[in-house]
């Protein structure tokens, strides 16, 4: 009986072969194999191989080293058309159980230990400066920002703060007549026909003024004939709800304009630059080429949806009206059914969000711990008003008047894929609707699990429905579900079918 | 079409490391354009002053810290209505000295505690107040000091372990005790100051805590009697007094405080108050004030 098996000590032979005639490949032999087996016969001290058995050699020798050998066929027959040497390499170290080397790392290796041996040796360097060297950011963190600083993906316009640009541009904007003539249902024009307003009349004014008006943000004082100027501003701004006979200045914010598709062509460069060159640590790695998921929404109450419907999150966001003063309009969930909620359902590691205020701070945090999360931050949002300044009157708090709201960050397991210390722990932005939050948790959220990541919001309204997110609560208009498991998942419980 | 673009300063901060807080236009003067407020904390300010015992400092050793406040408690009696512990510093270690304080006692009824922490502790901080005095102090606000610029001595240390960079410092207020918001304004006034204060430019020289915190305390309580604990040597310029206040640190710039001395101080410069066997010192208030405060609705 002609041998057809071949224990992996018998390739050894074969490896050093290949090693020492490595020309074997190349003309006039070509790696054919009618060649090479009689190279190989010649050089191995054991019974010569048929060509079939070498075959067959040839084919044990691949099941084992994960296709070592690539094969080519054309008019001379079967012939060798490469052997990768590290495969080689590995099923040697297999066999012989000698751990692989690889010098180039090795070296690398000890040179850096050394350095810092003698960085440490050395006598100048004090504590501090060790403490400062190992208080510096980690190469993955300033590669993240870097990446977040170039995917920024709205342009920032500064303050004009000259008052006699603002005069004049409220002079050529609110002008009432035109109001009233365009638009008399409407108190103030939009932001496009200020900019009508403003080219028609170019003549009345300055170069400067006109070019500033394009570029820069002017908050323009509304004069009524019943304003009062010796009054000052008025505390509520663009919120009172008397501007048509309240006494105190207000003021009409005239932004410049941007076509947003400008932007996204911008963005879109990035990201195929990104993309090229692989720039995907942390993020998922087509986060650059794949579409991002439509908006979804469910309307439901939080407390009756089984949350396995809808699967894992990397990060969640919520705002729960916190029941501090016990009356609680239809549909709201108490504290203490909302500690209930199976939240640990949701995530089995990532990062939850949850906007707390004054006295529920206590109960948000205590919530989070019994979900399983360990609080790792607490990001503050400093309340502005129209002229971008904190609030500090009206009895906002208890004791003292409140300046801000606290978001608790919870972290759930110990996840690699999370790009952390992009973004900074103070939000600061305008107040807007009765307890509506501000749109940067948004962003901030995607840059640390990015645009791809599961992501959603419990307790969301209308307004917080977006591109990447899932939104549930009892305030979102109707059901719109994309994914098709939570499609799926939905249909069954609701027994449609 | 056009859009409307609000200025959104966080995605401005990842682009150019221009903090947020810098977009704040009254961050340098809080009041700007309040001038009734103004006028009620010169106001407040000037009968904080003219009841004030002089700027005392204590300055012990850290070790014999717990022993010192102990000596007081046991010997003199001795009772603080605002109490401040620790400062703007990293690695303070105020955690473990609130152990061993004897705050309870220390502390009077009503009375008033800061408490300088940062995220990192406000966990184990929770626990203490819980358990170690078991809930006596009640956490009712928590102030948050924002150095504004990043070469600032007061910005914090960044740990690159965190979520988000840090640039606050936390300070929490607990009550202890039963003060009423709408009956009790000889003792408290509420809603003078906000949970949120700017470094200010004006704000040259180093010292351990910004001076608006202070003033949120002596305009918070009407209280004569404060003292403020900063448990650990800084390593930079000794720490400064304060008129009204004694501090109790290794690093304070004088060494004049007696136990004895001061309850004289206290007697002849404060409003004496007894209620239930209690003596209470206080800073008096006046008409125009009262006039000026901002008060409950239906007062
Ligand atoms: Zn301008
Ligand atoms: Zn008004």
């Amino acid at each position: 009986m002609t041998k057809d098996f071949w224990h992996a000590e018998e390739y050894m032979i074969f490896i050093e072969f290949l090693k020492t005639y490595d020309s074997v490949l190349r003309d006039p032999r070509g790696g054919k194999l009618q060649n090479v087996v009689i190279l190989f016969n010649t050089y191995s001290d054991q019974p010569p191989l048929t060509l079939e058995q070498f075959e067959l050699y040839l084919d044990g020798f691949n099941s084992i080293s994960d296709n070592a050998i690539e094969f080519k066929k054309d008019v001379w027959g079967q012939r060798i058309h490469f052997v990768d040497t590290d495969k080689l390499e590995l099923v040697k170290a297999r066999v012989s159980g000698v751990a692989t080397k690889w010098t180039v790392k090795k070296v690398e290796l000890e040179d850096n230990l050394s350095n810092l041996i003698e960085f440490l040796d050395t006598e100048d360097n004090s504590y501090e400066e060790i403490i400062n060297l190992i208080n510096q950011p980690t190469a993955k963190i300033v590669l993240s920002k870097t990446r977040s600083k170039l995917m920024v993906p709205q342009p920032f316009f500064e303050v004009c703060t000259d008052p006699q640009h603002c005069k004049v541009l409220s002079r050529v904007c609110l002008s009432r007549t035109e109001i009233s003539s365009n638009n008399p249902k409407q108190i103030f024009p939009s932001i496009d026909e200020c900019y009508i307003s403003i080219d028609n009349n170019r003549h009345l004014f300055s170069k400067g003024i006109y070019g500033c008006s394009k570029s820069k943000i002017h908050h323009l004082p509304i004069i009524n004939t019943h304003t009062e100027l010796n009054l000052g501003d008025c505390s509520y701004l663009d919120t009172c709800h008397k501007m048509k006979s309240c006494r105190y200045l207000h003021y009409f914010t005239l932004s410049p304009s941007i076509t947003p598709i400008d932007r996204a062509e911008e963005l879109q460069k990035v990201r195929k630059a990104l993309y090229e060159q692989e720039f995907t640590l942390g993020y998922c790695f087509s986060e650059f080429c794949k579409e991002i998921l439509p908006p979804q929404w469910i309307n439901c109450d939080v407390r009756k949806l089984p949350f396995k419907v809808l699967g894992k999150f990397s990060a969640i966001v919520s705002d729960p009206a916190w029941d501090i003063h016990m009356s609680l309009p239809y549909g709201t969930c108490s504290d203490a059914e909302l500690m209930e909620l199976p939240m640990h359902e949701l995530q089995d590691e990532g990062i939850m969000l949850l906007w707390v205020t004054g006295r529920s701070i206590e109960i948000g945090r205590k919530a989070l711990r019994k979900w399983g999360y360990t609080i790792k931050d607490e990001v503050i949002w400093i309340k502005l008003n129209q002229l971008k300044r904190t609030i500090v009157t009206g009895r906002t708090g208890h004791w003292l008047n409140h300046s801000k709201e606290h978001l608790l960050v919870g972290l759930k397991g110990n996840p690699s894929w999370i790009n952390n210390m992009i973004d900074i722990n103070t939000i600061v932005s305008n107040t807007r609707e009765t307890s509506r939050k501000p749109d940067e948790v948004y962003d901030m959220v995607e840059r640390i699990v990015g645009v791809h990541a599961r992501k959603l919001e419990i307790f969301g309204r209308d307004h917080n429905i977006r591109p990447g997110w899932m939104t549930i609560g009892n305030q979102v208009t109707g059901t719109s579900i994309v994914e098709e498991e939570v499609l799926y998942k939905y249909h069954e419980i609701n027994n449609i079918n | 079409m056009f859009k409307k673009i609000e200025n959104n300063f966080a995605n401005h901060y990842v682009e150019t490391q221009e903090l947020p807080s810098g977009f704040v236009t009254n961050s340098s003067d809080l009041i700007k354009g309040y001038p009734k407020l103004q006028t009620l904390k010169e106001l407040k300010a000037k009968q904080t002053e003219k009841y004030a015992v002089k700027a005392l400092g204590c300055r012990v050793k850290t070790r014999d810290l717990v022993q010192t406040v102990n000596r007081w408690t046991e010997e003199f009696k001795l009772q603080f209505d605002v109490i401040m512990i620790g400062c703007m510093a990293n690695n303070q270690r105020v955690l473990k000295f609130l152990k061993e304080l004897p705050l309870l006692k220390l502390c009077s009824k009503p009375g008033f505690l800061f408490i300088w922490t940062t995220v990192d502790e406000i966990e184990s901080l929770t626990t203490i107040l819980n358990q170690n005095y078991g809930k006596k102090f009640r956490r009712s606000e928590e102030l948050v000091f924002l150095p504004v610029n990043k070469n600032s001595i007061f910005y914090p240390q960044q740990d690159y372990s965190r979520l988000f960079e840090n640039q606050q410092w936390n300070c929490w207020m607990c009550i202890t005790g039963t003060v009423r918001r709408s009956n009790d304004q000889h003792l408290i006034h509420c809603n003078i100051d906000t949970d949120l204060q700017f470094e200010n430019e004006s704000l040259v020289s180093y010292n351990a805590v910004p001076n608006s915190v202070y003033k949120i305390a002596e305009n918070f309580s009407n209280f004569n009697r404060r003292l403020h604990i900063i448990p650990y040597e800084l390593g930079k310029t000794p720490i400064k007094l304060r008129h009204g206040w004694v501090i109790l640190s290794p690093d304070v710039l004088l060494n004049n405080f007696n136990p004895l001395d001061y309850e004289t101080q206290l007697q002849s410069k404060s409003l004496i108050n007894y209620k239930n066997n209690q003596v209470q010192y206080l800073v008096g208030q006046t008409k125009e004030i009262e006039d000026l405060r901002p008060k409950s609705p239906g007062k």
